[in-house]
């Protein structure tokens, strides 16, 4: 074990390290094999586009008897409003979502983690405390609170409380890998004068690039996601979302266009699978490459 | 889009355009704006936009901008904003809500308009008064509605045996399902699906047997004994094989993808007349649509409801025009048209005579059964009390106890009544 | 509650004598936007929920109040409360650590130097962002009804024919329980930025030292990976306590059946929405946040033997 390439690579700027050809098959034999597993529902969901209505439901064969593509057309055109627009529309909120959490958030992280305050303590058990109340109580309130503020109708109530740091999970995420940040690192700062925003600006944030990211990628995720939040609160048809777009194909008491809405599934996956390929770089920086020395 | 613009409102909008800048403001300036909510599926959804269009061009001083939703995200959506007291103007309603929201008084009371702007008195007492609430006007019938027994006609050819017809006693229909079943044609295939937590078909035969779901003051219209015959004939049915196993009625979500017939597990299945067409969308084969069993002696156990039914928020600023609106989706040849036979078969018999003329032969099928069906319809049963709403899911729920043997069609049946009295006191 | 959030004092040494305000404010600056949003946009819906459970309200007239009503009724006469109660924990306590022990493999797994990597890590993240779709509800049915594709291949492996899993009130929760773990994804990446994090000189140091691999998962990894853990095993728990769409969608909001995937927020989502019984809906909603927070308060103070934070 004196090979040096045994530590811990940043994987994408180093070769693979040695090991017996047929260890490396195996992995990659069973990491396969795991994907198909995980890839079955969009095969599944892709194959269920181009399937007949009456076959969706009466078969469970991946293999469609026949392809019907006219599905695709159909969900993003057929519509009152192109499908385009819903996704632009989320596009848009899910990228203001993710600049709100990234930024709010990380503040707040940033006292919890290591600033020192009267009341600490007290904030972090309310704050955890926001993340155990069923939302669909606060619905009814929160969304009186936001027609008195007039911001019914628009994207607003789904956008600023991101600006707020309302989610309380992205708080605790990144107060988790704050705490984990060697400690000598801002306290040399701060004996060189430094104030503690610099420390969070210059310090913080370049080595939390991998929790970062990882808010970054979960925040436009789960936005892009969100069904109840724009259900309650957009109205006009041309501000609806991905997801409001989505549940227009069914309807479980009359006839839903299935096939487009797994055509118009497969098609939204992609700026959510474009996003994760994004900031998944980032996730691989961090630390190990900031040539960190204690 | 608001009309009275104040500075927070701007900067709301002002946001808003940013983020949405390709998108028009519609008729923002219109003297009348009211919102419009239904649920359903896309075709409602082109059918109603289009009636919405042809009526703005009209009344250039209306705007309407429309809001359609699944059923489920629906009455989540319209109860918060009702709660907040921001419901739409019109909101389409399902028999099963509007007592709840008429008791509450979020509904409009509509029976000053009728015979003025609202025209509806060809409709006939019946389907008037299936929009009432304790006697006043809370909703317009969009479509007439009824239960039926849809039937696989191919698989019952296939399995040799004589198809139901209106008519048919439970007791022939569940040994021609046993056959069915026996004749083993297909594989995993029963005669009938397993009806036993199905509230209208129990209503249909409590009714039958001259008691009700619920009695003119608000209680319980059958007693444990009735409910356990129900059970008992459908554990009949379950051991001589007519009916699907309970792992796999439970498949079975009260919606038209999981109907036991549409997933080819049945020859025959449940529902309402409206979803006629969507269910033989769904299936290759051909469908037929017959009524409910009845017993030779039997009282009239089916009725006549609306399928949905229009309705206008209490709180409307604009309660004239949403009238208006109604009255045009029902009565005028034009909105009629454009709505098409989508919602249900109109009450209004001329612009029924209208619509049939150029009726598919699917719709034509429910136009024809709901016909044959009225003169052997009862009345409509009374409102039904404050908590009825769960009980339909109880008993599901009991039904499947029995079903896989968890109870006793006795011990269910007792603790049916007793859950289901105590869910109405409860409200 | 006891939190771990108390940073030792060493920070504050270095100041000479400083004021209460100097100490205190830059603490307050930065946390000012999440106070502006606890306050503006959180405190008064949770207030409001807590004074709607006192109340009888319908939601769509005015609340009336019934003072401990509610919780008297859930305490002493609601089978349901117990039921769902029961459904839930036997969810979080199958599906948090299956799906916990699953990521943390998984990422160890994906944190090595393979060829294709992001494109491992993106499909195994695939079934995670198909979460709460429609299509789930779909897909999970033709899986594990009676002749769907566990089935099929439970006949052509071992010649058993098994029950309609999903649809077997014996059965349906598990199902639920399989759909949590394979949707495992966000605890795997949370997993990998902890490993991402680790410096990587602790590595180099214990490999020159000529530590097993083994050793060094168990001295290095491990330990430094404890605060990501307690993380992931924290909010999964909350998580599964709150889970309600995967019921929802599976069952149609049934919870069915015979109730046996009748989640306790699925059952205050019925009783709220379902039944009109706001009130009633929102003391359930105050009694799940009462025993989360009793579990949430027993791991953190568990964390002081196990957590290992650096400072």
């Amino acid at each position: 074990m004196t090979d040096a390439k045994l530590t811990h690579f940043p994987e994408d700027l180093s070769p693979p390290r040695e090991r017996p050809w047929f260890f490396s098959i195996l992995i990659h034999v069973a990491l396969i094999g795991a994907s198909i597993l995980m890839l079955y529902p969009l095969l599944w969901m892709l194959s269920g586009s181009v399937k007949d209505q009456n076959e969706i439901f009466g078969t469970a064969s991946l293999i469609p008897s026949h392809f019907d593509f006219s599905s695709f057309p159909r969900g993003w055109f057929g519509g009152q409003v192109n499908f385009g627009s819903f996704v632009w529309n989320s596009v848009v909120i899910a990228v203001l979502s993710v600049i709100g959490n990234v930024i709010s958030c990380s503040l707040a992280a940033y006292a919890f983690a290591r600033l020192n305050f009267w009341g600490k303590s007290f904030w972090f058990a309310l704050m955890l405390g926001t993340l155990m109340l069923p939302y669909h109580v606060t619905l009814i309130p929160q969304y009186i609170l936001f027609l008195k503020l007039g911001w019914v109708k628009t994207m607003l109530p789904l956008v600023v409380p991101k600006f707020l740091a309302v989610d309380a999970f992205f708080i605790f995420l990144m107060v988790q890998f704050f705490r984990g940040i060697p400690r000598e690192l801002d306290e040399a700062a701060m004996m060189d004068g430094c104030s503690p925003w610099r420390i969070y600006w210059r310090i913080m944030l370049p080595l939390s690039l991998p929790v970062l990211a990882t808010a970054a990628i979960f925040s436009f995720i789960w936005t892009w996601d969100d069904f109840f939040g724009p259900l309650i609160y957009l109205s006009d048809i041309n501000t609806y979302t991905v997801q409001l777009g989505l549940r227009s194909f069914v309807d479980s008491t009359g006839s839903s266009d299935w096939s487009s809405l797994f055509a118009m599934s497969s098609l939204s996956l992609i700026p959510v699978f474009l996003i994760f390929l994004f900031f998944q770089r980032l996730l691989i920086d961090g630390i190990a490459t900031a040539g960190l020395k204690r | 889009m608001t009309l009275t613009i104040d500075r927070r409102q701007l900067l709301a909008g002002m946001a808003a355009t940013l983020a949405f800048g390709s998108i028009g403001l519609g008729r923002a300036n219109a003297a009348t704006a009211m919102r419009l909510l239904w649920w359903g599926s896309k075709e409602r959804a082109d059918r109603t936009f289009a009636a919405v269009k042809a009526y703005q061009a009209k009344n250039p001083d209306v705007s309407i901008a429309g809001e359609t939703f699944g059923w489920d995200s629906y009455w989540t959506r319209l109860a918060t904003q009702t709660a907040g007291g921001n419901a739409p103007d019109l909101i389409q309603m399902d028999y099963r809500y509007i007592f709840e929201y008429a008791r509450r008084g979020t509904l409009l009371d509509m029976t000053p308009y009728l015979g003025k702007s609202l025209a509806i008195e060809d409709f006939g007492a019946p389907n008037i008064n299936s929009g009432k609430v304790d006697g006043k006007i809370y909703g317009v019938n969009l479509g007439v509605n009824s239960s039926m027994v849809v039937v696989n006609a191919a698989a019952w050819q296939e399995a040799g045996v004589e198809q139901p017809h209106d008519g048919i006693t439970w007791e022939q229909l569940g040994d021609a399902c046993a056959k069915v079943t026996a004749a083993k044609k297909r594989r995993g295939f029963y005669g009938t699906g397993d009806q036993s937590g199905g509230e209208p078909a129990l209503e249909c035969w409590l009714r039958q047997h001259g008691k009700a779901l619920y009695t003119n003051d608000g209680k319980l219209g059958f007693e444990a004994k009735d409910a356990a015959e129900w059970f008992a004939f459908w554990a009949e049915l379950r051991k001589s094989g007519a009916c699907v196993p309970a792992d796999v009625q439970a498949l079975d979500q009260q919606t038209i993808e999981t109907d036991m017939l549409v997933t080819k597990k049945a020859a025959v299945s449940y529902a309402h007349s409206n979803q006629f067409v969507a269910i033989q969308g769904l299936v290759k084969e051909k469908l037929d649509l017959i009524a409910y069993p009845s017993n030779p002696d039997s009282k009239p156990g089916q009725y006549l409801k609306p399928s949905m039914l229009m309705s206008v928020s209490a709180s409307s600023a604009n309660k004239d025009a949403a009238v208006a609106f109604i009255n045009y989706l029902v009565e005028s040849p034009d909105g009629a048209k454009t709505l098409g036979v989508e919602r249900g078969v109109p009450a209004s018999p001329k612009i029924r005579d209208l619509l049939t003329q150029d009726l598919d032969a699917i719709s034509k099928q429910v136009v024809d059964y709901i016909g044959r069906l009225t003169p052997h319809v009862g009345a409509l049963p009374p409102a039904p009390p404050n908590g009825a709403g769960e009980n339909a899911f109880l008993l599901k729920k009991i039904a499947e106890e029995v079903a896989f043997g968890k109870s006793s069609t006795q011990d269910g049946a007792t603790k049916f009544v007793e859950q289901a009295a105590a869910n109405i006191t409860r409200g | 509650m006891a939190i771990g959030a108390n940073a030792p004092a060493r920070v504050t040494t270095i100041y000479k004598a400083p004021s209460a305000f100097s100490r205190n404010a830059p603490g307050y600056l930065f946390l000012l936007p999440w106070l502006i949003g606890f306050f503006g946009l959180t405190l008064g819906p949770a207030i409001a929920s807590l004074y709607l459970s006192l109340t009888d309200y319908n939601l769509l007239q005015a609340p009336d109040w019934v003072g401990l009503d509610n919780y008297v009724r859930i305490a002493t006469a609601d089978d349901k409360f117990i039921s769902s109660m029961k459904v839930t924990l036997f969810y979080v306590v199958c599906s948090v650590p299956l799906k916990l022990t699953f990521a943390l493999l998984v990422a160890l797994l994906l944190n090595r130097g393979i060829r294709g990597l992001p494109v491992y890590r993106a499909i195994f993240y695939l079934p995670s962002l198909l979460g709460s779709s429609v299509a789930i509800a779909v897909l999970w049915r033709q899986i594990f009804d009676a002749d769907g594709v566990v089935n099929t291949l439970l006949w052509y492996l071992f010649g058993i024919n098994g029950p309609s899993w999903i649809s077997n009130p014996d059965y349906s929760l598990y199902t639920l329980v399989i759909l949590a773990v394979w949707q495992f994804g966000s605890p795997m990446i949370i997993f990998l930025a902890g490993l991402r994090q680790i410096p990587t000189d602790l590595y180099e140091a214990a490999s020159l030292d000529g530590a097993s691999k083994v050793r060094i998962f168990f001295k290095i990894t491990l330990p430094l990976l404890t605060p990501v853990i307690f993380f992931n095993a924290v909010v999964q728990t909350i998580d599964a306590f709150k889970a309600f769409t995967p019921a929802y969608v599976i069952s149609s909001g049934t919870g069915g059946p015979i109730d046996s995937t009748l989640f306790y927020t699925l059952y205050l989502y019925q009783e709220a929405f379902g039944y009109f019984r706001m009130g009633y809906a929102s003391a359930l909603a105050w009694i799940l946040v009462i025993i989360i927070a009793i579990f949430t308060a027993f791991s953190f103070l568990s964390a002081r033997y196990w957590v290992h934070y650096d400072d």
